[in-house]
């Protein structure tokens, strides 16, 4: 069995992190929803389904703080580590996905579970095809998982202080970016390029970036 | 024959400040030495680049062979527990067979018998461990991995005596049957010296000594007896302590004794007694400071 594989099985022994908080969550947050639509009555588009989606930020931060310094304590390298996790994370999401596009499937066919509440499809997003849906989902999930490894790995590099300069570096790029564009009535340019930017090339970079970043980090973690 | 482990002239500095400072050491086959110095001295930090956790700023590192670091088919061939071993949320028996996972030599029956020797409650959290118990569990963790190079750092911290005592006796009865590489670190040193066979003292960040356990306790020589006496004896030799007692004397002397020495010291009718080495230590690390100062006043 190949250190990468041994890596995906280490974070199964006690799922917690990726398997039980994520549904956990979304579990509550659907019971609460159905609670409070039953009670005010529908239709009711929730928001809640995010939670699944922040559940992972969180969940790729841990990962790399709570559970990293055992694994390599144990023999797994930086980079059998980083693949492991991330690899787990793609097979994970791939089955979120498809639970998450059932469950739509099931939501729409029952008319919002029988009270018009509509969690699997929020007016905003995933409103298309159930295979948009799996896909938007299982993309999104791993690439806010990449996401949060930032987070730890930074904490784990630079302590607080990496954070911080995370935070508020991203922050800062943030308003330089409308600070520009705005100076420049450049809005209409923007719209342009992001309407001609395929979704495919826009999350691929995207997850270029965020997955070479994590391992470019996860290389000089010490623990 | 490839040594276990080898390191050359290898420093890690943090800042201003050297952890570990041009330390060249080599142990080459099946042994068990003991890393001794006081708190701070680098032995955490040089367990930690000797298993790839930690990087060195300059020098090389040498593990059976291969540099460790990123090194899949030496890695888990190295076992270090250390005593602030952080755990994800996990209860004893995760632990347990999480290490089962990496470590190609895991033997599940020892590490049984130890947990129940050490009487290590399976289900419980990691977190909600004493010390004491954290200290087993890592100590399970590095014997029962029988990994070719095996490194504990402070093992018995927290640990009571009886829990001691099985940490020895099981560590000496598996070495026995399983030969392999074992560093221990500790500032405990005494009751350990038993068990070793080779003694290498860092202070900060530097060997001061590196020799056979029985060589270092010969390393250094209290002299006691009469003043003059005394004096007559170590004239010539480095002294490293002296302690007067009206006319009683005490002198900590380095260096070996020479084949007339024995004889003389029966003649002025002093007392010739090697140091334990934990007194070796604190000479060792005092020589060290000195002959530091010195070098830098010159």
């Amino acid at each position: 069995m190949s250190t990468t594989i041994k890596v995906a099985r280490y974070h199964l022994i006690f799922p917690i992190l990726l398997v039980a908080a994520p549904w956990a969550l979304l579990a509550f947050t659907f019971a609460v929803n159905l609670i409070v639509t039953v009670i005010q009555g529908g239709p009711n588009p929730t928001k809640a389904l995010a939670a699944i989606f922040a559940v992972m930020v969180f969940a790729g931060g841990l990962t790399m703080t709570r559970s990293l310094p055992f694994a390599l304590t144990l023999g797994a390298t930086r980079r059998s580590y980083y693949l492991g996790t991330v690899g787990l994370v793609i097979a994970l999401a791939a089955f979120y996905g498809l639970a998450i596009a059932g469950l739509q499937a099931l939501e729409r066919a029952t008319g919002g579970w029988g009270v018009s509440m509509y969690y699997f499809q929020p007016h905003y997003f995933l409103t298309g095809a159930w295979y948009l849906t799996w896909l938007s989902s299982f993309v999104g999930l791993v690439l806010l998982f990449v996401y949060g490894t930032w987070f730890g790995l930074l904490y784990q590099r630079w302590d607080t202080i990496g954070l911080f300069v995370f935070v508020f570096g991203q922050v800062i790029l943030a308003l330089t970016g409308v600070f520009i564009i705005s100076g420049d009535h450049a809005w209409h340019s923007v719209g342009h390029f992001f309407t001609t930017l395929t979704a495919a090339g826009l999350t691929g970079a995207l997850a270029a970036l965020l997955c070479a970043g994590g391992f470019a980090l996860i290389r000089g973690v010490t623990v | 024959m490839t040594p276990a482990i080898s390191l050359t002239g290898l420093s890690r500095r943090y800042g201003d400040q050297l952890a570990i400072d041009d330390v060249t050491l080599q142990i080459d086959g099946p042994s068990i030495t003991g890393l001794i110095g006081r708190n701070g001295a680098g032995k955490t930090t040089l367990l930690r680049i000797i298993a790839a956790q930690e990087f060195a700023t300059a020098g090389t590192v040498r593990v059976l062979g291969s540099s460790p670091v990123e090194n899949e088919a030496i890695l888990p061939n190295v076992a270090l527990v250390r005593e602030d071993q952080a755990f994800p949320q996990f209860r004893v028996r995760h632990a347990l067979e999480a290490a089962s996972l990496f470590y190609p030599h895991w033997s599940a029956e020892l590490a049984e018998e130890l947990v129940a020797s050490f009487e290590l409650p399976p289900n419980r959290w990691v977190e909600r461990l004493s010390r004491g118990m954290r200290s087993a569990l890592g100590a399970v963790i590095g014997l029962a991995a029988r990994a070719e190079v095996t490194l504990f750092d402070e093992p018995y911290a927290g640990l009571d005596a009886v829990a001691r005592r099985v940490f020895y006796d099981r560590l000496l009865a598996d070495y026995a049957e399983h030969p392999r590489t074992v560093l221990v670190s500790t500032h405990l040193i005494d009751e350990v010296s038993a068990l070793l066979e080779r003694v290498v003292i860092l202070d900060r960040g530097r060997i001061v000594l590196d020799a056979g356990a029985d060589e270092a306790r010969s390393a250094f020589t209290r002299v006691s007896g009469a003043v003059e006496a005394v004096e007559e004896f170590v004239a010539g030799r480095a002294v490293l302590e002296r302690r007067r007692i009206a006319s009683q004397e005490s002198a900590v002397v380095a260096g070996g004794l020479h084949d007339g020495d024995r004889p003389w010291a029966r003649e002025l009718r002093l007392t010739l007694e090697p140091l334990s080495l934990q007194q070796v230590m604190v000479q060792a690390s005092a020589r060290a400071a000195q002959q530091s100062k010195e070098r830098e006043q010159a």
